[in-house]
């Protein structure tokens, strides 16, 4: 029985299907918000998810030159990171499938993994808008991961445990929001780094180097990636929420509080342009860090008050 | 130095209709002066053929038909065409009008880009010459 | 600690089909890591042979060929090509002709400068700021199909003249876009002026002082965005725009914030114009009469383009065809000066360096035959040059 819902949890709901279906419906939802933001119409619901089948249809074409191991399975690795990571989230509301002492740096290594995938596959390639991606793509993880991991722990430290589904309980019904506001702006906008939503777009610019690490990618490696991406919005959503929001104890919270951070992400991404790379990794290290750390400064006084 | 200038617009934009028109859904009215597809007045053409001497893509042929009753066809290669309007000034009787309700012109083969103007019964005479020139072409 | 690694000197190529460009060009840029050390252009894709085209049409088709060597600025060929063949024939356009000229080369103006600032924005990865400009540069189209018929390619001359007229009721439409536009256009002024993250992409980028700017030879907005105080409208007036007040619009700065700057009050300028030239149409003739055979004589005519200066050279030879036509646009003046300019910054920056001159790369294609050794060649010093230009134009006193 025990590993009929295992494989339930994995495949179906709430990981495996579900997820990625969710997930995909979120980045419509981010489209149709950013277009509407631009005066535009934007696009009907199910066009992320013909874009993936028509991706998924298509021939997958290797480049010279690449190690051809790692070209095709560096996508299955980013995804199946990401899918991993659902059993460790309340995703759809739902409590955890497993969880164990220590899982949201679990949780958190299997985000990075994902975007840890994409700068390989960058290099892996010869082209050079690939390489230059790649770079691009590793220095922002290495700008934006501390100043996240240190606001995801704010609520970590006050909760006194670094099991997610503790922390949901001790926030749940409190409104970490309130007396953390510096953690969850630094959430909200590490958030953006994350998901290279604009302005931290750099590594994918298009008009400076086509599609970054995922120039060469067609058909199911590039389908694998989106949907990959897509899972991923929704795992770092439902942490905010859980996290900040007050706990995300049943789906019609989790659908609320998610939708919520998803047009304050859509009204960010419409304000700002993309910012040099350098511009990136000078802000979050002068800013970013600085005031999360003065956010766990104020934390630690109170607690040892 | 602000951040977010553009908020305001941002915030009434998520409120707007979408500045999206829904062609061909929905179809705005063309103002009277857009230079869609020429049409021709047979009756009034003279014959200086003004019009294709000052067609710039060569889009125009007029064929003379019968010169003294003033009876002339005109072959109008609509793929040609730039719709500059020089034809519309040149032509002192008038005969020609860039018709401004005719814009749609996609389509799917060659055949509606070759349209002949002038009475009926010069043009199908035309075509039929066309026709017996190239059956006996064949022939030989 | 001495880190040793070998200087892998990457070659990025920016063209022929990026999406940085809106048009065909190559640029290789040698970068090291993400500093740009060295960079060379090769343009030509867009080359259609106009210039041989024309020799042999009558001079009416030819004024329909050379509208359509660029979209965007194609009221300004034609027009410096009609001016050209009738100061050939020493004909004058009639006063309302002219101001019809001046209306429509404005609208122009407003239009172009409104599609570079959201291609700027989208270059910069400002994409909100790219679909509001292009929303509201559908205002501009609007009043400019409703007046000449068509939304590009305007067709509005005809040697000797304009096409069609003014009627109140275009009078009316035109005014009430612009009074929308210049509402819209202050939006635009504070976000370029003000905006911090915007601000981070274009302030102290590219930066051109004065006296650079006039050896490579810049014309237009990126010249007047660095101090240079040069503007056809002003210094040659055609075409009536001495019946009109045209203020020199310049910035000291030299940095790309200074050339957004100079376009977006450039648009308050247009603006002006169109008013005062809407308030005093004078009346008359639409066409002054011009022969078919213009008669053995070569001139030249320059109009200030949206992009700078426009230059044509028109020779006849007596018959109803023209004998040489030459077109020199301003983009390929302005081109040098990027190449100059991306050496030094990042590889992210030579995007926006590129749009800050606002290319038109459809203009730009020249082909320029050079002899080589073996035949008789002249070499001119540049003060040598600089000296037949003063008497050539010394000995064309009007």
């Amino acid at each position: 029985m025990e590993t009929l819902t295992a494989i339930v949890a994995l495949l179906l709901f709430p990981g495996g299907i579900a997820l990625i279906a969710v997930g995909l419906l979120y980045k419509w939802v981010n489209l149709k918000l950013l277009a509407r933001a631009q005066n535009r119409q934007g696009p009907r619901w199910f066009q992320p998810f013909a874009d993936i089948a028509k991706l998924l249809a298509k021939e997958e074409i290797i480049p010279d030159g690449v190690n051809r191991r790692f070209f095709v399975i560096l996508p299955t690795i980013a995804l199946a990171g990401a899918l991993t990571a659902a059993l460790y989230v309340p995703v759809f509301g739902v409590n955890p499938s497993y969880s164990f002492s220590g899982d949201l740096i679990v949780v958190i290594y299997l985000l990075s993994l994902l975007t840890l995938c994409i700068g390989l596959a960058g290099s892996n390639n010869n082209s050079r808008f690939s390489v230059i991606g790649s770079t691009r793509a590793l220095t922002q993880l290495f700008s934006y991961e501390v100043p996240f991991l240190l606001a995801m722990l704010g609520p970590a430290l006050v909760a006194g445990s670094w099991q997610i589904s503790e922390i949901h309980d001790y926030s749940a019904g409190r409104l970490l929001l309130l007396s953390q506001p510096v953690g969850f702006i630094i959430a909200i906008i590490g958030l953006m780094g994350k998901l290279e939503m604009p302005p931290f777009d750099s590594p994918e610019a298009e008009t400076e180097i086509v599609a970054g690490s995922l120039t060469e990618y067609s058909g199911r490696g590039l389908g694998l990636f989106r949907i990959g991406q897509g899972v991923e919005l929704v795992i770092g959503l439902t942490l905010v929420a859980a996290f900040y929001l007050g706990g995300v104890g049943n789906p019609i919270a989790f659908v609320l509080k998610t939708l919520g951070i998803v047009v304050g992400l859509a009204v960010l991404q419409a304000l700002a342009t993309r910012l040099r790379i350098d511009q990136t990794v000078g802000l979050w290290w002068r800013y970013g860090a600085l005031l999360v750390l003065a956010q766990w400064a104020v934390l630690i006084v109170f607690r040892a008050v | 130095m602000k951040i977010g200038t553009i908020f305001e617009d941002v915030i009434r934009s998520l409120f707007r209709k979408p500045a999206t028109r829904n062609y061909p859904a929905e179809r705005t009215e063309t103002p009277e002066r857009l230079r869609g597809q020429l049409v021709f007045d047979a009756e009034k053409c003279v014959g200086c053929c003004l019009c294709s001497k000052e067609c710039p893509a060569n889009a125009i042929e007029i064929i003379t038909v019968d010169k003294a009753a003033k009876r002339f066809v005109m072959r109008y290669h609509a793929d040609r065409c730039v719709y500059c309007g020089q034809c519309e000034i040149s032509c002192r009787q008038g005969c020609i009008d860039m018709d401004a309700n005719q814009w749609e012109l996609a389509a799917q083969s060659r055949q509606p880009f070759e349209v002949y103007y002038g009475e009926e019964v010069d043009v199908e005479q035309f075509m039929a010459n066309l026709a017996g020139d190239s059956a006996s072409d064949d022939k030989k | 600690m001495v880190m040793e690694e070998d200087q892998k000197k990457f070659v990025i190529p920016i063209g022929p089909q990026h999406p940085a460009l809106k048009e065909p060009a190559h640029f290789e840029l040698t970068v090291d890591g993400e500093t740009v050390t060295g960079a060379t252009a090769r343009l030509g894709y867009a080359h259609r042979g106009i210039e041989k085209a024309v020799e042999s049409k009558n001079y009416t088709q030819a004024l329909y060929m050379l509208e359509r060597v660029c979209g965007i600025c194609s009221h300004v060929h034609a027009t410096a090509y009609a001016i050209g063949v009738e100061q050939l024939q020493d004909v004058t356009a009639p006063p309302r002709a002219q101001a019809i000229r001046v209306l429509v080369a404005e609208m122009e103006r407003i239009h172009s400068h409104l599609l570079w600032l959201g291609v700027a924005a989208h270059e910069a990865g400002f994409d909100t700021l790219f679909m509001f400009t292009w929303r509201d540069r559908e205002t501009i189209m609007d009043a400019l199909e409703a007046l000449t018929g068509n939304r590009v390619h305007y067709s509005a001359n005809v040697i000797g003249g304009v096409k069609f007229d003014v009627t109140p009721e275009h009078v009316t439409s035109i005014l009430r876009a612009v009074d929308f536009l210049e509402e819209r256009t202050n939006h635009y002024m504070d976000i370029v002026n003000n905006d911090a993250v915007f601000l981070q992409r274009t302030r102290g980028i590219g930066v051109m002082p004065k006296e650079k700017a006039e050896i490579l030879g810049v014309t237009g907005p990126t010249a007047r965005a660095s101090g240079v105080t040069r503007d056809l409208r002003i210094d040659a007036p055609y075409s009536g725009y001495d019946n009109y007040t045209t203020e020199m619009i310049l910035d000291d700065r030299g940095d790309l914030e200074a050339r957004f700057a100079v376009r977006v009050r450039e648009l308050f300028e247009a603006y002006r114009i169109i008013r005062e030239v809407l308030d005093n149409l004078p009346p008359g003739d639409l066409t002054a009469r011009i022969k078919r055979r213009i008669n053995e004589a070569e001139t030249v005519s320059r109009i200030e383009a949206p992009r700078g200066e426009l230059f044509y050279f028109v020779r006849s030879n007596g018959s109803d065809q023209p004998d040489r036509v030459k077109v020199r646009t301003p983009t390929i003046c302005n081109m040098a000066s990027v190449l100059s300019l991306a050496v030094g910054h990042q590889l992210a920056d030579v995007p926006m360096i590129l749009v800050g001159v606002d290319p038109c790369f459809s203009c730009n294609d020249r082909m320029i035959r050079v002899k080589r050794s073996g035949h008789d060649h002249e070499l001119f010093t540049w003060d040598q040059l600089r000296r037949y230009g003063i008497e050539y134009y010394q000995r064309k006193v009007r």
